[in-house]
Parts: C-alpha cells; structure tokens; sequence
C-alpha cells in the first residue's frame, strides 16, 4: 500500500496520429480525505489524465493506483473504489432515473437496505424525488448531471472523481454538493475533480494540481502556492500567470512544484 | 441563397452519413488502423462485385427467356418494380428513424431553415444510401439489358441515369407520408414509442401481403409455361397486372426501353414528373407536420413529469441483483424501448409468422419459396424429429437476420460506451450478460414463429420442447460469439440509430455467419438421417453437439473478452 488514494507516477500519454503528448510525464500523489482540485486550461490534458485514472484510457507510460490497486494490471478491484461523473452526462436515455441507479447499485454490489437509504437520502439532497421514475430522456441537462452524481455516489466510493461537476447544477444543489464533497472526505475519503470555476476550487480544494501542455506545472495547497509566488493574489492571478507566461521553470521542493511552460 | 443553404446543408448531412471527414481524420491523419478501411472496401467490394455479377447473369437468361415470346421489357420491369418492393418496405423504418431520431435534430431545428429544407437534407441521406444499395442490383440489370436488347447507346445511359436517380424517389415518398402522419400522431401520445412500434410493424405488414399478392402473379422456377400463357393472355398479362398495381415502373421501363424514341422521352419525362411532383407533395406535407411531430416529441417528454413534493417520493422497488442479471436486464430494456432498434430488431421475428399464415390461408405452398423446405422435411423419414430440428434452426436464423446479437456495444454508441468501460465488471461479465439479453430477446420474439410452425407440423410435446432447448441453446452460442465480434470493433460513432445496426459490417457479419453454420447442422442432421438412425437419436445427437458448442463458446468467449476489454482502452 502507497498511502494514498491515487497515486500517478511517469504517466505520458500521446494519441495516435499526434506527435505531442496530451499527458507528458505525469507525477501526482493524492491523500486520503483531501479534496483535490484539478485545473487546467482547455486542452491542458485534464479529462486525458481523468479518463486514464478511471480506466477509459490506457497510458503509453507509467502507472495509476487507486488505494493501492493498478488501474491496468487490476482494473476491476480499482473500478470498484471508483465513483467517476464524466464532463458531459450522456446516461442511458430510455431508462428510468431509478432503473439507471439500481443497475449502478447492482454492478457496485450495494445491499438492498443500503441503496433504499442512499436512494432516497440523494434523492432528497438533489431534488430529483419527482423524476425519479420518468425516462432519463425527459430529464434537463442539470437533472442528469444530478443524476449522474447520484450514481457514482451509490456506492459511497472511496475515491470520487468528477470531470467539471459543477456545470449544470443550480446554486443550490451546487451548495449542497460542495457540502457533501467536504462531508465524504470527513469520512476518509477522497475527492479528485477539475474544474474551470477557479472560485470553488480556491474555497473547497484542500489542495490543487495545475496542468499546461499535458504537464503539472504547479501543486500544492492555495497558501504554498501564493508563497511560492511571493503574491496575495487570487488563484485566478496564479492560474493566468502560471498557464499564460513563458519563463524559466522553478523546483520548490517536494510536492510543491512549478514549471511555467511545462518543461 | 435558399439553394446554396440547402446545398451546404445536405453536403454536410452527407458528409455524416458517409463518415468522410470522420474517415479522413482517423485513417489518413491520424493513420489509425489503416487495415480496417482497406479489408472492408475489398470486402464489400468483392461481395458487390459477386451480388452484381449474378445479377447480370439472371437479368441476361431472364431476358432470353422472355425475348423469345416478345417480351424482353419484362425484365426491366421484374427488376425496377422489385427493387421499388424493397425500397419501400425498409424505407419505413429507414424515415422514421432518419427523420425523427436522428441526434442532429437538436441542433437542425434551432435554424433558421423551413421544416421542408431539414426534411430535404434527411430525405438526401435516405436516398444517397438506397442509391448505395440499388446500384448493385439495377446498375447490372440496365447493363445486361442494354447489351441484350442492342440499344442507342447516348440515349439509353442517359435514360438510364435519370432513371436510377429518380427511382427511389417515389417509394421513399410514399413511406415518408404515412411515416410523417404517424409520428405526427404518435408523439402527441404518453405512449408514443409504443405507437410507433405497432405503426410501424402495421405497415410492413401490410406492404408485405402486397408484395405477397403481386409476387404470386408472377413465376417461380419450372413454370415457364404457365407464365408464357399468362404474359400471353392479354386480359391477364403480367406487365398490365403490374402496370395497374405499380404504373411508376411501367413509366420507368418505356423510358428505357423506347429511350431515343418520342414515347421513351415521354414516359421519362412522366417518371420524372411524377417523381418530382411526389417529392413536392412530400415536401409540402412534411412543411406542416414534420416539425410538429418532433417537437411534440420533445413535448410530450416534459409533460409527463409528476410534480411531487420532498419527502412525497413513489413507492420505489430496490431488487438486488448479479451485475450480469442487471446488465443484462438493462440490454432488454435500453433496445425494447428504442423504436429504431425494435422496428429493425423484430421485424423478422414478425414477418416470418405473418409469409406463413399468409402463405397456408390462401394454400399456395407449392407456388412460393417455401416449397423448397418442405419437399425437404416431407423427404425425411421422421417428419416429427426433421421438425424439431427445424424450430431449432428457426432460433438460430432468427438470431442472424435480428442484427441483436452482432451490435450490443455498437449500440452503446460513443455517448454512453463510457458506462459499462467504468463500470468494476470483467470481460466476461459484460459478454455473458449482453449475450444474456440479446437471447431472452431472441426467444422471446421466436416464440410466434415456434407456434406457427408447431401448428403446421402437429409435433409431439417431447419434440417440439427439444427443438426449442436446441434452439435457444445454439442461438446463445451464436449471441456469445456475435457480442465478441461487435466488442472487437464496435461501430461507436452513428448519427442516427439505424446507422448502428443497418450501416454496421458486423450485422452483415452474423447474416453470413448464421446462414453458414444453420447450413452446416442442416448438412449434418441430413447426412444423419440418411444413415437411417431412429429421429429421436439424430434429435438427441443434435442436442449433445449444440450443448458442446453452447459449453465450448462460454468458456473461449469469456476468456475473448476479458482480453478484448482489457486492451479497449480508447473511447
């Protein structure tokens, strides 16, 4: 066991046909209970790295582990820790709000009892208890999204991780979902998500990971990152100058790690 | 303005439905699996080339046979007027699931573009695809006569490509008309999926009798002679039989037969009319009830959702189950509820019933294709066990032309492919559990088919259950083996779910490969007939190879696909 709940080591990937790596070279450690926020410009190789994690993509190189469990060599037991919402919510459209949650409560092993309580405890933190029977089809985009944060938290998986969570919800269930993203890390959990709402991200994250160009350029809470900078700045300020200047890169000790142009 | 828009409109919808740029991207930029498009095009090529060949060959005897009582036009006739058939009955589904369920419709609405100009851009992309198919039937034919019948060379290929264009167009528009009303009245509905089913079964159904009742006016094998008494038979003859049935191919043949000449040039000019004014009456209605079907649609969607308070939830039933029961519960469910996939799924499992009550209630057996089977059961010594084998075969044919087993991951599509890849199940699972579904389907929609013939052949319990276990035994294998086939190269990236099952290789695929391996147990129960062992051996015999191919294909396909699904890691 590393102990960490996601461990990312030298992980590169390139896709076919492109002759720059959308994931260069990789290293990322993410402890039990932390809330990890996961920012990046469009195309910096967010949701690439988010796919890799949760078993939608394969790396050329290196190597993710989730409590311990490679994602490669043993894909199921890692899925199993796994509560994953994708960037865009495209759920199965003919069935039933319910009929999508037993079948992610059924694939997860969730007992009867269990899932009838977590059901209608997210159900009701949601606001989706009326639609819960009609087709998924009928729903909105913000109803899927919930929907789909439903599902992965069924199981109450030991590492959620959400590609931009925040699109689609209303003000309130994004209050509410912030409050139980703290809630599930109180327990021991993790929480792993991108997002562009730098916002939430300097608010909720108990630390936050910057990527450019397919490399990690800056890691660390918000504070190590404003030290580093010598700034009272916002994250938005760190975020524009770190992804939009072009200087020398910098090394600042473990875990804390800066590099401008992702070099 | 108007035409450029359409013009760029339909090019893009095109571009779609062909994969052009899609191709262009994967295989000549990012040279991804450069093998793949190559060994389909000489596939498809080779098989085109056959399909075309025989065509010629049959069209060249045909018109010999005919030319010699004066009547070589039957054979244009014959293949315009049967080609017009098989355009119509698919065309049906083809429109409904093009103009109604297309994933663009969301995007082509919002434009500023009448509905008359959407319904054109969708009607060009039925049409470009029934060209794609007619070509290899009528390409050889208009050849093969032009050669026999010493035609104008400029004027008959000129004739000749006015009249390929044109000759969808008219059995298109008369499936699109009743398919717009349906939708129309069908979205208005809570249960408009349903209707659409029903709708849709109805009218193959009836076109089917139609084209049951035209059919057994014309001649099959070994009746020439009583053919040549009814061409002969002016009252009677084939082509004013035709001619009042369907005149649009009478049309179309004139202009073909007579090309060069003032009558060809009118009847082309007639064909053409015709096909121009339907399209307008197409166009016209579709200006008034196209949108209001689709966005009645969306309608009736939203208002169904209960307003219910918190706390007020209904009752929810929470039944706990195997990952493989609920996959393959949700594989039943996501392809029952989907229109498209059901009208195309199904419609053999209907047809099939329906060619034979038709075929027994009005006691022509011995006129139609089926005289075949039944010379060949009423051959074997033990009609009862010869039975049994053909309720099994009944299964695994049904399986093959469903297009069920060979496309559960294609039908994923690349939207949701991401939740069975996420999901903490092996290989193994997945397969069992859509080849699961894909059976109880099978089964299921067999069950018609199984009563009309248990009905036609009066078989003992004992054997009629025996035929169903090999039945449903050898259609598992064989829907094991299709959901290994389709998780190997899924077809993940559609704009309408016909292209998912219709457009997809693997469909294509299972066709062959069910009709090869019925042929194969068909050639041995034969054999094993002949050797004069009892029926109920070669049933039990029978039973004992299927159950070592059902055991066989479980335990290979299992290990296939936790290698397959182990290596699919590119969504």
């Amino acid at each position: 066991m590393s102990g960490y709940s996601l461990l990312i080591e030298g992980v590169s990937k390139t896709y076919r046909g492109s002759t720059r790596p959308a994931v260069d070279n990789l290293d990322l450690e993410v402890r039990p209970g932390e809330i990890f926020g996961f920012l990046g410009p469009n195309g910096a190789g967010k949701t690439t790295t988010i796919k890799m994690i949760v078993g939608l993509l394969r790396p050329d190189r290196g190597r993710i582990t989730l409590d311990g469990c490679d994602i490669t060599k043993d894909p199921i037991r890692a899925k199993g820790q796994i509560g994953y919402v994708p960037d865009n919510p495209d759920l199965y459209d003919r069935l039933t709000g319910i009929e999508y949650l037993n079948l992610i409560a059924d694939v997860f092993g969730v007992p009867q009892a269990e899932r009838k309580r977590r059901v209608h405890d997210l159900m009701d933190m949601f606001e989706l208890g009326g639609a819960i029977t009609d087709i998924i089809q009928s729903y909105s985009h913000g109803m899927k999204q919930k929907l789909a944060l439903m599902g992965a938290l069924l199981h109450d998986p030991r590492l959620f991780i959400l590609d931009e969570p925040m699109v689609g919800l209303d003000p309130r269930a994004s209050h509410l979902f912030k409050e139980l993203m703290r809630k599930h890390c109180d327990r021991g959990n993790t929480v792993f998500f991108s997002t562009h709402i730098l916002e939430v991200a300097e608010r909720l994250c108990d630390r936050v990971g910057i990527i450019n160009r397919g490399r990690l350029i800056a890691c660390g809470t918000i504070e190590e990152l404003r030290s580093l900078h010598r700034t009272d700045e916002s994250l938005e300020d760190i975020f524009l100058e770190l992804t939009g200047a072009t200087t020398k890169p910098e090394t600042n000790g473990p875990g804390l790690t800066t590099d401008r142009e992702g070099r | 303005m108007v035409r450029r828009r359409l013009l760029s409109l339909i090019l893009a919808q095109l571009n779609m439905n062909f994969a052009i740029s899609h191709s262009r991207y994967y295989y000549l930029k990012k040279r991804e699996r450069l093998w793949e498009p190559i060994l389909i095009a000489v596939s498809i090529g080779i098989l085109a080339a056959l399909l075309a060949f025989g065509v010629f060959r049959i069209s060249s005897a045909y018109y010999d046979a005919v030319a010699a009582i004066g009547q070589g036009d039957l054979t244009l006739i014959l293949g315009i007027l049967l080609s017009q058939l098989v355009v119509l009955i698919l065309g049906f589904v083809l429109v409904i699931a093009v103009f109604y369920f297309s994933n663009d419709l969301s995007i082509l609405i919002p434009l500023p573009l009448s509905p008359a100009e959407v319904l054109a851009c969708k009607f060009s992309v039925i049409l470009s695809n029934e060209y794609v198919g007619l070509s290899v039937i009528l390409v050889p034919l208009f050849i093969a006569y032009a050669l026999k019948a010493g035609v104008s060379p400029v004027a008959y290929t000129a004739s000749a490509i006015l009249v390929f264009l044109a000759l969808p167009v008219i059995p298109l528009t008369i499936a699109a008309v009743p398919a717009i009303l349906l939708m129309r009245v069908a979205n208005l509905s809570r249960r408009k999926d349903v209707l659409v089913m029903i709708g849709g079964f109805l009218f193959i159904i009836i076109i089917v009798v139609f084209q049951f009742f035209v059919q057994t006016r014309l001649p099959g094998p070994g009746e020439e002679n009583e053919f040549i008494r009814r061409v002969l038979s002016a009252a009677n003859s084939l082509v004013s039989l035709v001619g009042r049935q369907f005149p649009p191919s009478i049309w179309a043949t004139r202009a073909l037969g007579s090309a060069g000449t003032l009558p060809g040039f009118l009847y082309l000019i007639l064909f053409l009319g015709v096909s121009a004014l339907s399209l307008a009456v197409l166009f016209g209605i579709g200006n008034k009830a196209f949108y209001e079907g689709v966005v009645s649609g969306f309608e009736a969607a939203d208002a169904t959702r209960k307003k219910l308070l918190a706390g007020q939830f209904p009752a929810l039933r929470f039944h706990q189950r195997s990952p493989a029961r609920a996959l393959a519960l949700t594989e039943v469910r996501l392809f029952t509820r989907t229109p498209v996939f059901v009208l195309n799924g199904f419609t053999g499992f209907v047809m099939f019933p329906v060619m034979f009550i038709i075929v027994f209630l009005v006691g022509r057996v011995g006129e139609s294709g089926l005289k075949d089977l039944w010379s060949l059961i009423s051959s074997l010594p033990d009609i009862r066990a010869a039975g049994a084998l053909v309720v099994g075969a009944y299964f695994l044919v049904s399986a093959a032309f469903s297009s069920i087993p060979f496309t559960p991951f294609s039908r994923e599509g690349v939207r949701n492919i991401w939740i069975p890849m996420s999901m903490p199940v092996s290989g193994r699972t997945i397969s069992l559990a859509k080849a699961l579904g894909a059976e109880w389907m099978i089964t299921l929609g067999s069950l018609p088919g199984v009563a009309v013939l248990e009905y036609l052949l009066r078989l003992p319990v004992g054997y009629l259950l025996s035929g169903v276990a090999i039945g449903v035994m050898i259609s598992f294998a064989f829907c094991l083996w299709g959901c290994i086939v389709d998780m190997a190269r899924p077809m993940l990236n559609w704009t309408d779910q016909q292209k998912a099952i219709k457009s997809n290789l693997n469909t294509a695929l299972g066709m062959l490969a069910g009709i090869v391996v019925t042929a194969i147990l068909g050639l041995v129960a034969k054999i094993v007939f002949a050797t004069g062992i009892p029926g109920w051996a070669v049933v039990t015999g029978m039973g004992v190879i299927v159950t070592g191919i059902l055991g066989l294909s479980l335990n290979l396909t299992g290990a296939i696909a936790d290698r397959i699904w182990c290596r699919r890691h590119r969504i």
